[in-house]
Formats: structure tokens, C-alpha cells, sequence
């Protein structure tokens, strides 16, 4: 006999609102992502690279002092490296937007490339818990019948993958560039890097969401767990085995490689040609160095297939959506 | 009092009509269905589920117009489902859940803070007769406990109108009967109206105090319960521990059909509104019953007759 009154009772109380809602799927979504081993040890990873970009930026910081830890790690070695070094320091000192500007705009290109492979990894982790167990237990029709709608659906699980993303790329990004300048010697260093910052965030974001779209229309695809992720890795390796084979063939072909696209739009973005070009004009010794550079990785460089690339992506999300929309619904 | 008991219709339709390709599923469907428990009979595929998943929104409407405890539907969908409870016909759970979870989570998909949502799964998994086994991954409950799940989590907001789609399928008698006297205690204790789709007459009979009766999208009977055997008064059953050929023989005398049925029970059809001659020809004859049945399988015969009326009909 229960211990309690088991009789039905009618609920009167606040309601969430449709945000509230919208949370709650997705939170949902992260939670059953979260769950699964892959994923934990590939945030480990980011965050562990965050960490790693967080001292490379402290590095940076420490050339610009005349006396730094580094400059007398380096004498230990050589005392005519340290001569240089003290020379590239003083440099620096004259030049410091160049300096932090530059560098970190470089360093955080390299880190966001770094971060991408890794992010396509956990969204193909990801992948089942978004729409394809839904569409394998017949959920959609759970959901449908409650307070929410499809849209809201959808927006709770396009949040999902975002913020699986969030966690591989746009948290390790912000933080690395907070602690990095953090330790910096000068708090100018904020002021100085904010433009490498604007650029990760605006190609991060972009890439982000463009991303999150084509997962949930790969997780649309089919309501087998197994098939999804295999499909998203399939698309991912086999564009970017293509990408620089069709460089000589047909190079609108590359443009099928979601990788190339957001390496257009990173190169654009970034604009590592203009960098290059500075240093190549202002820094001594180093610039005579970057000089050598073959012309052809200058144009490349400078010119990136954005409008290309940008149609490419616009395509893509627009497939995803039709397959969202043809997909996902109540049975 | 609940809302629901309050409000003078839960259902309007209008000329509502549902196109899937070339089918007609809903062929201009009028109905006004005030409170209770209702019952939505029609062979299989005559449109039942598709009327409740058009009602819901599951579904879009091709053409007319729907009102559900008096909003429209299409522009309001998020109000009226967050007072609306649903149980579809198949297994619709969410991988990986354990059985409480889920209903927490269901619950505050209707808007249920946490905290709340919470307590009152757990309320309602009591309701509903689940016990430790609310601890255990959906993926491994038995038939039985996944319908008394669906119907925990289509309760679980405290809706005003539940719309059940075949509860009682793939059960026991035993699980037949606990679930239909829950679904019953709904409206009779609780006042949320209960929409019940079947084919299964029986469930029907026992728990609704209204019937629709859909077939070919089109609804061919609506009235409730009583006033459907009310039209079939003209028969009885009658049980007699002897004198049963003798029985028979009056009835001749009278000329009453009359048929002895396999469980021993013998049908009159005494063509009487009331039961007064039948009770007077079993006095005259000193035959006590044992027991006397009136309108026997009313519902049947009726559904039987809409049927065939319908397939008659060009």
C-alpha cells in the first residue's frame, strides 16, 4: 500500500516561458551528448590546446619585455641569440600594434584551423542525439504534442549542436585569448589584439552556425544511429582528400569540401597576406626571411576563393534545411 | 469544477477536410463536442488518429477550420497543446531516457519549472500504477508499461482535454481493464475530458459517454452513449435458469424474433420502448429471470448498421 496519496492532482503554478522551453531541448540535447566518451576527451583536447595557445601568447607577451624570463633563457644558449633577441625586443617595443596585432592575429588562424578538425569531430559524435534517435523512436510526435513546435524543436537542437561547438571551438578561443592577455606584460595587450579576437569570433561564429545547420541535415538524413555519423565523417574526409586533387582537374569540385570553404573563409577573414606583407616590410632580418616565399602561396594567400566558396556553403545550408523540413515531422 | 467541465465545447469543427496525395482521410467533418469522455470508433483507417493528429496540429489541416477548447487551431498550436494532452498509438519515447526523466522532461516541454516538473512525474507515474521500475530505461519496459508511461506523460501538465489513440493496444485483459479505469477516473473524478480512439467497441463501451463514429473520413454517428441505446430498445437478453423452449415459444406467439445465443442467453426482439411487455409475457409465464439485459450490444449494432449505411451510400 503506498505511502502517500497516489490520487490525481491538478497543478496550478507558473509557467516557463517559450525560451525557457526552447533551453530545455536543448540543454537536453547537450546532456545526451555530453554523456558520451568521444566527446569528453575531445573537449579535454581543445581545452588542453586552449591552454597551450594561452602560453604561446604569454610567450609573445614576454618579447616585448627588454629583461624577460625568455630573452635570458635564450642568452643560455646562445649569447648572439640573445643579442638578437634584444634587438627584436626593442623592436618590438617600437612597434607594438604590429607586434600583438600581427602575431596573434597569425597564432589565432592557426588555432582556429586547429580547432576545426576537432569541432567537425564532436559535432560527427554528436550527430545521432540530434535529430536521428528522434526520428528512429517517433519522438518528433512527442514533442509536436507538447507546448513547443517543430521550430522550437529545431532551434533547441540547432542550440545543441552549437553549443557542442561552443565547447570545442568559441570557449577555447575567447579563453585563450583572455588568459594569454591576462599574463601579458602590458594591459594595452587587450586593446592591441582585439582585432585577432574580432576575427576568430566573426570566422568562428560564422563557421559555427554554418556548421551546426549541416549536422542537424546530416542527422536528418536517416534514422539509423550508425548511418549519420559514418555519412558526416564520409562527407568531411573524402572533400578533403578531393579538395587539392581537383585543384588541377575541375576546381569547382572543391567547393563540394565543406573543410575547404571555411579554410576560404578563414584566409579571407584573417587576410594573412596582409600580415605577411608587414612583416615582410617592417620586421628586420625576419622579413627578409618571409621574402622567400613562393609567389603562388602569395596569391592563394591573398586571393582566397570566397565568392565560390561562399556560394558553396549558402547551397549546402540551403540542402540542409530542405532536408530538415522534408525529414523531421510528426508521424 | 476544472475548465474542462466549465467549457461548453472542447471540439468544433468545421467542413475540416485532410488530403494525404489523392485521399480524402477527413471529408468535411462538422462536429461540436461538449466535455466528458468521448469515444472515436471507426474501422481501421477511417480517420480517427488523422482527425486527433489535425486537432493537435500533428497534421496540417487541408481545408475547414478546427477549434480546440475554443482556439483555433493552426494559430494558437502552442496554447492549446500546452492544455491539451496526447498519447499517440505507437511506441513514441525518447532513446535513452529512464522513465521518469522522461516524464520530467515531457513535463517541461508543456512549461512545468524543474523542481515541479519533477514531483509531479513522479505523482503521476504513481497514478498511473509504476513503481521502481520508473528507474529503468524506456528501451526495456514491457508493452503494459510503456502505454501506462504514454499515459503519465499526456497527463502529466494537468491538461483539460487528454486524446488517447488505441490504449489498450498490445495489453493484457488485466492491463485493459487497470488502464481503462484510469482513463475513466479522468472525467468521472478529475474532470479532464478524455478523447478515446479504438476500434475496440468494448473499451469504448465502458469508459465514454459520447461516440463518434468515423468511417471514410466521414463521421456517421455522433450522440451520446445513452441515446444510441435508447434507438436499439427494441431487444433484450434474458437469462432463465429453466423454461427457456417455452420462452421461445411465446415469443413466437407474440411475434417476436427470438435467438438462443452460444452463452446461453436468449435474445427477444420485443419491438416494446420499455422492457413492461417482456417482463409481463416472462410473469404471465412464471419464468423468474435470472437476469435481463436491455439494448444488448447497442453500440455494435449501431456501428455494425453506420457501416454499412456508409458503404451502401454512393
Amino acid at each position: 500500500m503506498p505511502l502517500h496519496d497516489i490520487s490525481y492532482q491538478h497543478w496550478q503554478g507558473t509557467h516557463l516561458t517559450l525560451w525557457q522551453r526552447r533551453l530545455v531541448i536543448a540543454r537536453n540535447g547537450l546532456n545526451g551528448c555530453l554523456q558520451t566518451k568521444p566527446m569528453a576527451q575531445v573537449i579535454v583536447v581543445c581545452w588542453g590546446a586552449a591552454l597551450v595557445m594561452a602560453g604561446l601568447l604569454f610567450a609573445v607577451g614576454q618579447l616585448l619585455v627588454a629583461d624577460s624570463i625568455i630573452v635570458h633563457w635564450v642568452g643560455n644558449f646562445n649569447p648572439q641569440l640573445q643579442t638578437f633577441a634584444a634587438f627584436l625586443t626593442t623592436w618590438l617595443e617600437q612597434h607594438p600594434q604590429i607586434s600583438v596585432r600581427t602575431t596573434q592575429n597569425v597564432l589565432f588562424h592557426f588555432f582556429c584551423l586547429y580547432l576545426m578538425p576537432l569541432s567537425i569531430f564532436a559535432l560527427g559524435v554528436a550527430i545521432p542525439s540530434l535529430i536521428t534517435r528522434d526520428l528512429a523512436s517517433n519522438a518528433i510526435t512527442i514533442y509536436s504534442s507538447k507546448a513547443v513546435s517543430l521550430g522550437d524543436y529545431l532551434l533547441g537542437k540547432f542550440s545543441t549542436a552549437f553549443a557542442v561547438l561552443s565547447l570545442t571551438w568559441l570557449g577555447p578561443v575567447c579563453a585563450a585569448w583572455f588568459m594569454g592577455n591576462l599574463m601579458a606584460p602590458d594591459w594595452r595587450f587587450f586593446w592591441h589584439s582585439r582585432l585577432a579576437l574580432g576575427h576568430a569570433l566573426v570566422y568562428g561564429l560564422i563557421s559555427m552556425i554554418l556548421l551546426s545547420l549541416l549536422a542537424l541535415g546530416v542527422s536528418a538524413l536517416s534514422n539509423k544511429e550508425k548511418s549519420t555519423p559514418v555519412l558526416w565523417y564520409m562527407w568531411w574526409v573524402v572533400g578533403g582528400v578531393m579538395a587539392p586533387i581537383a585543384r588541377h582537374t575541375q576546381p569547382w569540385l572543391r567547393h563540394l569540401s565543406f573543410n575547404y570553404d571555411l579554410d576560404q573563409l578563414a584566409l579571407a577573414v584573417f587576410r594573412p597576406a596582409v600580415d605577411l606583407r608587414i612583416a615582410q616590410d617592417n620586421i628586420p632580418i625576419l622579413g627578409q626571411m618571409l621574402k622567400s616565399i613562393r609567389p603562388e602561396t602569395m596569391t592563394a594567400l591573398s586571393a582566397p576563393a570566397i565568392g565560390g566558396a561562399v556560394l558553396a556553403l549558402v547551397i549546402m545550408a540551403a540542402a540542409a534545411c530542405l532536408i530538415i523540413r522534408t525529414r523531421v515531422k510528426p508521424t | 469544477m476544472t475548465p474542462a467541465m466549465l467549457a461548453p465545447t472542447v471540439i468544433e469543427t468545421e467542413a475540416l477536410c485532410k488530403i494525404y496525395g489523392t485521399q480524402r482521410a477527413l471529408d468535411g467533418i462538422n462536429l461540436c463536442v461538449a466535455p466528458g469522455a468521448i469515444g472515436l470508433l471507426g474501422p481501421n483507417g477511417a480517420g480517427k488518429s488523422t482527425l486527433m493528429k489535425c486537432l493537435l496540429q500533428l497534421a496540417p489541416i487541408t481545408s475547414g477550420s478546427a477549434r480546440l477548447l475554443g482556439r483555433e487551431v493552426g494559430r494558437e498550436g502552442r496554447d492549446i497543446r500546452k492544455r491539451v494532452g496526447y498519447t499517440p498509438e505507437q511506441d513514441c519515447h525518447i532513446p535513452g531516457m529512464v522513465g521518469c526523466e522522461y516524464v520530467t522532461y515531457c513535463a517541461q516541454l508543456c512549461g512545468l519549472p524543474f523542481q515541479a516538473a519533477r514531483q509531479r512525474a513522479h505523482e503521476m507515474l504513481d497514478f498511473v500504477g509504476m513503481g521502481q521500475e520508473r528507474y529503468r530505461k524506456i528501451d526495456t519496459y514491457s508493452t503494459g508499461m510503456k502505454q501506462r508511461l504514454k499515459l503519465a506523460q499526456a497527463i502529466v501538465h494537468d491538461p483539460e482535454v487528454v486524446f488517447l489513440d488505441e490504449p489498450t493496444n498490445g495489453l493484457d485483459p488485466k492491463g485493459q481493464t487497470q488502464i481503462l479505469e484510469l482513463v475513466s477516473s479522468l472525467w468521472r473524478t478529475y474532470g479532464i475530458s478524455v478523447v478515446v480512439s479504438s476500434h475496440l467497441l468494448h473499451d469504448v463501451d465502458r469508459i465514454c459517454e459520447q461516440i463518434i463514429i468515423i468511417a471514410r473520413g466521414k463521421v456517421l454517428v455522433h450522440d451520446t452513449l445513452e441515446k444510441l441505446k435508447a434507438r436499439k430498445r427494441g431487444a433484450a437478453e434474458v437469462v432463465v435458469a429453466a423454461g427457456q423452449e417455452e420462452l421461445q415459444a411465446a415469443c413466437r406467439r407474440q411475434q417476436w424474433p427470438c435467438e438462443l445465443l452460444p452463452n446461453g442467453h436468449l435474445k427477444v426482439e420485443h419491438k416494446a420502448e420499455s422492457l413492461n411487455p417482456l417482463l409481463a409475457l416472462l410473469h404471465e409465464l412464471k419464468l423468474p429471470p435470472l437476469e435481463v439485459i436491455p439494448s444488448p450490444n447497442a453500440l455494435e449494432e449501431t456501428f455494425v448498421q453506420a457501416l454499412e449505411m456508409s458503404h451502401a451510400a454512393p
